[in-house]
């Protein structure tokens, strides 16, 4: 540390820490916004754009007209899943954006099951 | 005869008396004579001693001062340095610090996804604690500050201030602004404001807020923090201003156990970086108000990113108007896997439509939804199906 005394220490860390962009909230629980929960803005969402932290109201921005995954809200922003996560929850609290959720593993027709029904009832009924 | 006799004795009394008074007179002179030469030989050993007294008295000051300066030597040799050893150990800290602020910062990129995230964020809140103290001592000692070398808005750096305090969720930011911090103000001011909040926090009420707000005066730009504590006597204002405008400068030794170094360092730092701040003023809560005066020098009009700008719009056309051949690769083909839409679009009005504004938000649900529809199906259509299949498994 003493190697070169008055050489100046520079910061790489990122100047605003995801702490303080999620404003210490918790993340929300495992089985909400999943990687493939679709989020879209509410209407009428943009208009209180202007009091939201940059990075909710880029977030925001993307959900607007359409919806878009989880995931690739992530993606977008280049910011963590869970902080992203943490700030969807915080926008549907507020009313700023609707989450939909994905269909369940179970619900999902098994395309291999169906295949194997459909030769059943070819081979039985001869179709 | 007898009037003889009588006329001399009578002029033998006259000569005798004449005779006396003679003598008398001149014994007179004599004593006032002697006396006079006692006087002179009084005052000329007065004097001298007068004078032999003022030697001493000089003397005695030379000696006072030499010996003041002697103390005073010793003291700024002895504050020299402690502050030697409190450096380096400040500025290993110093980097320490800052190491693991990127390490942890990668760290919760990596399990972005993970809930050991949540545990992630409060460490590396403690960490920042931890960075501003060291960066406190170091300024102390005269080492220097940790170095951005990217202009940053006045906005993000006051939430950088924020994250590096206890109590931040009481930290509120009123408005953003259009102005950006000159790269080599971003870590001083950083700090300045850090410091400024911890005081905020620790002199004021657990859970009352403290609120931030921007003025831009003339050609400064101010940064203005109020808190809802107990306010401060004239006393302390008038010690504060001296330490913050930092012509007074106290000793590491006379810090004290507990040592307050907030109102130094701010004082350091204004001085070092040529900026201005002031807690002379009171808050609309009553508490403490204290700005932040930044010349025209150190800030700039923030630019807005148009890349940033051009990139949000084409994802939204992309999402609104679905272009087959430059999603296909990336988000619909996945989307289209899920199988979802038309499933859930009876589900999602029957939750959503009563809570939002009756026929305007129905309507615009029903775009959104044709959108996504139209998206999902040119998807599915161009997907084809054993690249659905191996998706899903």
């Amino acid at each position: 540390m003493n190697d070169e005394p008055d050489q100046e220490l520079e910061l790489t860390s990122a100047l605003v820490p995801l702490f303080v962009i999620t404003n210490g909230r918790a993340l929300p629980p495992d089985n909400a916004y999943e990687r493939t929960t679709l989020v879209s803005a509410q209407e009428g969402a943009t208009a209180s754009a202007r009091t939201l932290s940059p990075e909710a109201r880029q977030v925001l921005e993307l959900v607007t007209e359409g919806f878009l995954s989880v995931a690739e809200v992530a993606a977008h922003t280049h910011l963590p899943l869970g902080i992203v996560r943490i700030l969807l929850a915080q926008m549907e609290e507020s009313g700023l954006i609707i989450a939909r959720k994905p269909v369940p593993r179970a619900e999902r027709v098994d395309r291999e099951v169906l295949n194997a029904v459909l030769d059943g009832l070819k081979a039985r009924f001869g179709a | 005869m007898n009037r003889d006799a009588l006329v001399w004795c009578l002029v033998a009394a006259t000569v005798l008396a004449v005779a006396a008074a003679l003598v008398l007179s001149r014994r007179n002179k004599a004593i006032a004579a002697k006396k006079q030469q006692a006087e002179a030989v009084l005052t000329q050993r007065l004097s001298e001693s007068d004078l032999q007294l003022t030697a001493l008295r000089a003397e005695l000051q030379r000696h006072q001062d030499e010996h003041d300066k002697t103390i005073q030597e010793a003291e700024e040799a002895a504050e020299e340095s402690t502050k030697a050893v409190l450096k380096g150990s400040a500025r290993f800290l110093q980097s320490l610090a800052a190491e693991q602020l990127a390490l942890l910062e990668e760290i919760q990129r990596k399990y972005g996804g993970h809930s050991v995230l949540g545990d992630l964020l409060e460490v590396s809140h403690a960490n920042a604690q931890m960075a501003r103290k060291a960066q406190g001592i170091a300024v102390m000692c005269g080492a220097p500050l940790g170095r951005r070398n990217r202009p940053a808005s006045v906005y993000d750096v006051v939430r950088s201030a924020q994250g590096q305090i206890r109590n931040f969720r009481r930290v509120e930011i009123m408005q953003q602004t259009g102005f950006a911090l000159k790269a080599s103000a971003v870590s001083p001011v950083a700090l300045a404001v850090a410091e400024l909040l911890d005081n905020a926090a620790s002199f004021s009420q657990q859970g009352s807020p403290i609120e931030i707000t921007f003025q831009r005066v003339q050609k400064n730009l101010c940064i203005v923090i109020d808190d809802a504590g107990v306010g401060m006597s004239d006393e302390d204002r008038q010690k504060a201003s001296a330490l913050l405008s930092g012509d007074f400068r106290p000793r590491l030794s006379h810090l004290g156990n507990q040592p307050k170094f907030g109102f130094p360092v701010i004082g350091l730092l204004a001085q070092q970086y040529g900026f201005r701040v002031d807690v002379t003023g009171v808050s609309r809560y009553g508490g403490v108000r204290a700005v932040v005066l930044l010349p025209e020098e150190l800030w700039t009009e923030e630019e807005t990113a148009p890349a940033e700008d051009a990139q949000v719009s084409g994802i939204r056309g992309a999402v609104g108007r679905p272009e087959p051949v430059a999603r296909t690769a990336h988000g619909l083909p996945r989307r289209g896997a899920r199988q979802v839409p038309i499933a859930s679009v009876p589900d999602r009005d029957a939750t959503e439509s009563p809570a939002a504004a009756p026929e305007d938000a129905g309507r615009a649900a029903g775009r959104s939804l044709g959108a996504f529809q139209r998206g999902t199906l040119s998807g599915r259509n161009l997907a084809s199906a054993p690249s659905e299949g191996s998706d899903d498994a």
